[in-house]
């Protein structure tokens, strides 16, 4: 059991490591996400593996259903320059990798390659925190940033109101096609009717 | 299935926030049936509740207690910070009353989302728990994102958005892994229960482990304090930022970020004092060095002032840190909130000349539109001398006092060659702050500016000045406030 | 049961990779995703230390990062939908009005 266990996790592990080398190397941007929404599900599955179901639960909800489908549609909206072919890496990108490297290497793995862990309790029952517990800790222990967290939704949801909304007389409402067409079609008479009015209009 | 019961809440504790929070709605209802053109409304329904919530504080001083299971404060360090941070959100306010309509920018939820920052900024400064902190932290982080995007047909503004979301979210990043590996170690994020847990001793591996994790935390604020070597943002930041919003964001999120700073370090990690007083000492110098020899070169005002609010980040650091040291606990306490009242009035002071130079579609911020000030707005260009004299530390006035305190601090800490470096770069800064006033004073004007005084904005730029003054002949009330304030940082 | 450290660890190299990812991609959207990696991890290692201690707090510490990762997610992808439609790129280098 415990073998079986081991190996699911090896086998977890390499797949979130593989998929998150992917997001950062791979030209093609929707690749990326679609390799980041892999590596959320691998450690969504890890939290399955540790028992933290409701955790698990709400990575997907969250992370795959709605963070990973937010950047995708981000994708599309912005598609015309995000293909290949365009330079991908900052100049200095070694610069940034010695950075990381040094990051990891002086912060991260002394201390967790050193470590020397606290045995558990073998054989016992380990106490899993359940969905039950939680919920209540929320409402107990944890009231205070559970309601904070609930302001910082609503200015999230106020902040992207304000940048994205386009007011009628600010911006431009986004056209039908077929008032698209006829706009078009409009431009182009007036274009052939006077070409001098073509600057002015390209420049509204 | 068991009953879930709430346990009882101290609301006194919250109640600051409250109004906060709660006006923050109010004032989203009040944007919907006020009239197209006319939102000043909304900016004045906010500083009533800002006034309100200010009031509300007063019954607490001096009767430090806590709530919601010991995440939430108040105490009398906390109620200080509170009050200057709601003294600067007024004069933003009241800055900002006229700047937006001018600019075609005015919209009612610019008000309520400055009173949300508030809120986060107000958590910051009470929280214990690095759970709060983050949440805090982050709230007051995405309020701001959209602040600093709101002149958003301006593309220099939208850039600043972005800029500062990227950084922030690669800060908030630093700081979330730091938090789990303090959690890893200690098993709590409670700042007192880590503090416990340090002081009941901890496995070697462990406090490797912790320290990690304080390293990136301090990252991860280090960003938002705009500390070297994470200060690359705030010049193109504050530069396309709506004027205003620059000012809130160069007091109110350094403040708040070292409000936060100061807890953690003193409260969970001040039996470390002796790891990381050194490195902040030293990241101290680098950040006053290089804000203030940045300074130097700069032409256009908002940036200048930008770079030198990176060498004042780096004196308040001075104050925190020194309050670390046993010898210099009180001390550096008192110096930190001393310098941040400074500090707030007299850059919102700086800023709000700023906003009355800044014209429709044309921004006069280069130093020679300052020139011959004096002849054209005498008022503006005594509050921006005031101003400048201010933040060089020039007595009488409250910015030479703060530095007068944090330089003690850290002399009484045993860090002299720290406070030699600031003495030094104290003189460096004087040199561009007095070459705005020369502009002002000596020189005649080049081009022809017509600042925009109106009386919001006036009284913005009074107060501040008046502060900036009147603290700096009588400091003694701001003294015995802070000197109130530390005695319930239970350490 | 797997070793908690080895979680960690794992976490550990998921949060470096996101950080590569920030400092060498200049594309806005590949960064977010980059930092969207960084929050991950931080989780993954809180869930870890939550076994460790047999409580409930790292799993609720977890579920506020994700609160607050969506919330930025919602206001990032904002704003970089608007900055696309004003200037036509995603391109950070190229948001270069302000002199860095």
């Amino acid at each position: 059991m415990n073998i079986l266990i081991m190996v699911i996790f090896v086998v977890l592990a390499a797949f979130t490591l593989a998929a998150g080398v992917m997001v950062v190397t791979v030209k093609n941007i929707i690749h990326a996400a679609l390799w980041l929404i892999a590596s959320f599900f691998s450690v969504a599955a890890m939290y399955l593996l540790m028992e933290a179901e409701f955790i698990a639960i709400v990575q997907v909800l969250v992370y795959v259903g709605a963070i990973s489908i937010l950047v995708l549609f981000a994708i599309m909206l912005t598609r015309h320059v995000t293909g290949e072919g365009v330079r991908q890496l900052y100049k200095r990108w070694w610069i940034a990798l010695i950075v990381a490297a040094a990051l990891f290497g002086v912060l991260i793995v002394p201390t967790v390659f050193n470590y020397e862990w606290a045995v558990q309790p073998s054989g016992a029952q380990i106490s899993i925190a359940s969905t039950v517990e939680i919920g209540t800790a929320f409402m107990r222990e944890y009231l205070l940033p559970f309601e904070v967290a609930s302001v910082l939704l609503l200015v999230a949801l106020i902040g992207a109101i304000v940048i994205a909304f386009e007011e009628r007389s600010t911006r431009r409402r986004v056209l039908t096609l077929a008032e698209e067409v006829e706009q078009r079609r409009q431009r182009n008479e007036s274009l052939r009717l006077a070409p001098t009015t073509h600057a002015s209009e390209t420049s509204e | 299935m068991p009953d879930i019961q709430i346990p009882s809440i101290d609301l006194g504790v919250s109640l600051q926030l409250l109004i906060i929070f709660g006006g923050a709605m109010v004032l989203l209802l009040a944007d919907l049936f006020s009239g197209e053109g006319n939102k000043r409304i909304v900016g004045y329904i906010a500083l009533l509740f800002v006034v309100g919530a200010a009031a509300a504080g007063v019954p607490y001083w001096d009767a430090p207690r806590s709530t919601f299971n010991g995440m939430l404060v108040l105490d009398n360090f906390a109620l200080t910070l509170n009050w200057i941070f709601l003294l600067s959100t007024a004069i933003t306010i009241l800055i900002s009353l006229e700047y937006l309509p001018r600019q075609g920018i005015e919209r009612g939820e610019y008000y309520a989302l400055l009173l949300f920052a508030l809120g986060g900024m107000m958590l910051l400064a009470q929280g214990t728990d690095l759970i709060v902190l983050f949440l805090g932290l982050e709230l007051l982080s995405i309020t701001l994102y959209v602040l600093a995007g709101f002149a958003y047909p301006r593309l220099s503004s939208e850039e600043a958005a972005m800029k500062y979301l990227l950084i922030g979210a690669f800060a908030a990043g630093f700081l979330v892994f730091g938090i789990a590996l303090l959690y890893g170690a200690t098993g709590t994020s409670s700042l007192a229960g880590i503090a416990n847990k340090l002081g009941s001793g901890l496995a070697a591996d462990d406090v490797a482990f912790m320290l990690a994790g304080a390293a990136l935390v301090i990252i991860g604020f280090g960003y938002k304090i705009s500390m070297a070597p994470f200060h690359m943002w705030t010049p193109d930041v504050y530069e396309g930022s709506p004027t205003p919003v620059a000012a809130f964001m160069s007091v109110g999120t350094k403040g708040a970020g070292f409000a936060a700073l100061a807890r953690l370090l003193l409260v969970a990690l001040g039996s470390q004092y002796a790891t990381w007083g050194l490195i902040l000492a030293i990241l101290a110098a680098v950040t006053m060095v290089i804000g203030n020899v940045s300074a130097v070169a700069q032409t256009n005002v908002k940036r200048m002032l930008a770079y030198s609010s990176i060498g004042h980040a780096g004196y308040i650091l001075m104050g925190v840190l020194s309050a670390g040291s046993p010898a210099a606990a009180n001390r550096g306490i008192e110096g930190f909130l001393f310098y941040l009242l400074a500090y707030s009035l007299t850059n919102l002071g700086a800023f709000a000349v700023l906003i009355a130079l800044e014209q429709r579609g044309e921004a006069a911020w280069s130093l020679d539109d300052f020139a011959g000030l004096w002849h054209r707005q005498p008022f503006l260009a005594i509050a921006m001398a005031l101003c400048m004299f201010s933040l060089a530390g020039v007595p009488p006035t409250a910015g030479f006092w703060g530095k007068f305190y944090v330089f003690t601090a850290a002399w009484e800490a045993g860090l002299q060659w720290l406070a030699v470096v600031g003495v030094i770069t104290s003189a460096i800064a004087a040199f561009f702050y007095l070459r705005i006033i020369v502009q002002m004073f000596m020189r005649d004007p080049v081009r022809e500016i017509s600042p925009s005084l109106d009386r919001n904005l006036m009284i913005g730029v009074g107060l501040a000045a008046l502060g900036v003054i009147v603290f700096g002949i009588s400091p003694t009330p701001v003294i015995d406030l802070v000197q109130g304030s530390v005695l319930a940082l239970s350490r | 049961m797997v070793p908690v450290s080895y979680y960690v660890l794992l976490s550990a190299v998921l949060f470096t990779l996101g950080v590569v990812g920030v400092l060498t991609r200049r594309n806005a959207l590949i960064v977010f995703m980059s930092v969207e990696m960084m929050l991950n991890s931080a989780n993954l290692a809180l869930v870890a230390f939550a076994q460790r201690w047999q409580s409930a707090n790292g799993q609720i510490l977890v579920f506020f990062v994700i609160t607050v990762a969506a919330a930025e997610v919602a206001v990032g992808l904002a704003l970089l939908v608007t900055i696309f439609r004003s200037k036509r790129t995603t391109d950070i280098d190229e948001i270069n009005t302000l002199k860095g």
